[in-house]
């Protein structure tokens, strides 16, 4: 333990809730106006990666200028996605009052249709990323590499953005209202049609962006999405489901407990597979203990 | 090629058998009480890798068979605990990802092998083929019927009305004194001993199991099952179980046989996907509805 490089361990530890909070604030956003968990969140995520990736290898511009085109790129590709799937499937259902469960089955068919339609795209398994990166460097106590780096900064930008939508615009006020009561927000006006396809774009786009981070900083698959989607469930029940900075809060809690609980098992000899097993315990302590999650303590957003 | 094709049949009709005895098992958590088990796998999975650690052991079939129905029901019962509680998202988060740590624990502490798999050795051991696939069939099908007889003898009977009125409303059977958690745990071990039964079964027709081999996927395609065919209804789970594999065998086959500018295995999932979807839009209750309880009769009014 002695030799732990913790200052390291803190700052990837950043960077885990960074890529959490981007994925658990898009999530929480659906799940608490729609009402219903979204399995198909990890492939909008998934798709990110790609629709990055076929982008970069597109274009041959000046690094900067591609990651901006590639993140732009994803947000929209996903972000067209996640609105048409609410247009096309999930409205009508929820109009038609599926049950929750049906709700969920018919998110999971919709993960794996995008799923599979990737696969058949782009065969072969796990891709990469050939962008000319910078080679890493020590500043101080820490390693840093931009690929590492950038989800920190999206999701600064992100959550600020967020931030401001939701308190500063119309659109956000009405977000909010249709969150709190649906009934009350459309008998003042409000078209909540509009507001429910907003969230879904948002959502599916911060995903994209999401996906896209993950997929930056290593290689990524057609599984990738599914493979954290259950880290960012944990994220947004601890976060409280529908609440913006019970999900911030959460994504770093819930990346420190990953990161460092690794390097606790691993002192244990246990591999680092073990990472989605810690979310899960916080996740089921949550549920049994406080299901509500952190909301409480935001009381007022 | 036609010599092929056949065994192709036989292996399909087996897989009929061993997911019909899954589906059952889910109808009777999600069809009957409304339990939303998303990690239906890992029970199958309990089951499979019991009987398959078991037999390797050299244990004898129908020990193997109960303890791997009995491991499966303690496995249920495990994360029925945690898990009934909850509202129908959490229950199904909870349970796909107990399915995911599992397959996690099994790959990484080398039980059964590990990444690897393990190897059974199949109890029929005929001359030909064929006379294996056949004698499987009917394996299958042997406790498809035992399956099948107890889950319509469940949900025919007093506690089968309670269990749909969980389903209906929680609150409703509730007042009425019913201790609904304990119900719920119940019904949850009892598909899951189903499940586990479906497992082991799983196990010993395919001579290697590994944890690729109990992927969420499986878990979906159970659902698929249940959904297409009529959610309470047995018949019904069993009838979408045949159409959902003869979907996925032929889509194997296609592979096999024909050159497509497509895999047909990833057009099979895609197709999935749209058909589900389609079956929660215009026929929600399945193939076949759900068949009305059938109450004893009454007795004959004595005639004074």
């Amino acid at each position: 333990m002695a030799n732990t490089p913790w200052a390291q361990i803190l700052l990837f530890s950043i960077q885990t809730g960074s890529v959490y909070l981007l994925s658990a604030v898009a999530l929480t956003l659906t799940y608490g106006l729609s009402k219903f968990p979204n399995f198909a969140h990890a492939e909008f995520m998934t798709l990110g990666a790609y629709t990055g990736f076929f982008i970069a290898n597109l274009l041959h511009l000046p690094l900067p200028l591609t990651v901006l085109v590639c993140i732009l790129c994803a947000f929209l590709v996903s972000g067209s996605l996640g609105l048409m799937s609410y247009k096309i499937i999930f409205g009508p259902l929820l109009r038609r009052g599926s049950s929750l469960i049906h709700l969920m089955i018919g998110s999971m068919a919709l993960g794996f249709i995008i799923r599979y339609v990737i696969i058949e795209i782009w065969p072969g398994g796990t891709q990469s990323f050939t962008l000319p990166w910078p080679e890493a460097s020590n500043i101080g106590p820490f390693r840093i590499y931009i690929p590492w780096i950038l989800p920190i900064a999206a999701a600064l930008v992100a959550g600020v953005s967020m931030q401001l939508l939701l308190t500063r615009t119309n659109i956000g006020r009405a977000i909010r209202a249709t969150a709190s009561n649906p009934q009350l927000a459309m008998a003042s006006g409000i078209n909540t049609g509009r507001v429910l396809l907003t969230t879904w774009f948002l959502s599916a786009g911060l995903a994209g962006m999401a996906g896209l981070f993950i997929g930056m900083k290593a290689s990524f698959s057609p599984t990738m999405g599914w493979n954290i989607l259950l880290s960012v469930f944990a994220v947004t029940v601890l976060g409280g489901i529908g609440s913006f900075y019970g999900a911030i809060a959460a994504a770093f809690i819930i990346g420190l407990a990953e990161n460092v609980g690794v390097v606790i098992l691993a002192q244990f000899g246990l591999a680092s597979d073990y990472r989605t097993a810690i979310s899960f315990v916080i996740l089921i302590v949550v549920l049994l203990i406080k299901p509500e999650g952190l909301t409480r303590l935001f009381k007022g957003n | 090629m036609t010599y092929g094709l056949l065994m192709n049949l036989l292996d399909m009709v087996v897989m009929i058998g061993i997911y019909s005895i899954a589906a059952i098992s889910l109808n009777l958590e999600y069809g009957f009480t409304g339990l939303s088990n998303f990690g239906k796998v890992a029970f199958f999975m309990v089951g499979a890798y019991t009987y398959a650690i078991l037999a390797q052991a050299g244990v004898n079939f129908g020990v193997c068979m109960v303890a791997s129905a009995v491991s499966a029901a303690a496995f249920g019962f495990l994360v029925s605990l945690p898990a009934l509680r909850l509202r129908e998202d959490y229950l199904a988060i909870v349970t796909l990802t107990s399915g995911e740590i599992l397959r996690t624990i099994i790959q990484n502490q080398g039980i059964g092998g590990g990444y690897n798999g393990i190897s059974i050795t199949q109890i029929f051991h005929f001359q030909t083929l064929m006379a294996i696939r056949l004698a499987n069939i009917g394996l299958a099908f042997a406790f498809l019927g035992i399956c099948f007889i107890f889950s319509q003898l469940v949900a025919n009977s007093p506690y089968g009305r309670i269990m749909r009125a969980i389903r209906e409303d929680q609150t409703a059977a509730q007042s009425y004194g019913k201790n609904i958690q304990r119900y719920k745990s119940q019904v949850f071990i009892m598909g899951s001993a189903i499940a586990g039964i479906g497992g082991a079964l799983f196990a010993q027709y395919s001579a290697h199991i590994e944890p690729g081999s109990f992927l969420p996927f499986l878990t979906f395609t159970i659902w698929m099952m249940v959904m297409l065919g009529g959610p309470g209804n047995n018949l019904g789970v069993i009838l979408g179980a045949a159409v959902v594999q003869i979907f996925q065998k032929s889509a194997a086959i296609l592979k096999d046989y024909v050159h497509l500018p497509v895999d047909p295995i990833n057009v099979q999932y895609i197709l999935f996907g749209i058909l589900i979807i389609l079956v929660l839009f215009y026929r929600p209750s399945g193939l076949l509805k759900e068949s009305p309880v059938k109450p004893p009769k009454l007795k004959e009014p004595v005639n004074v």
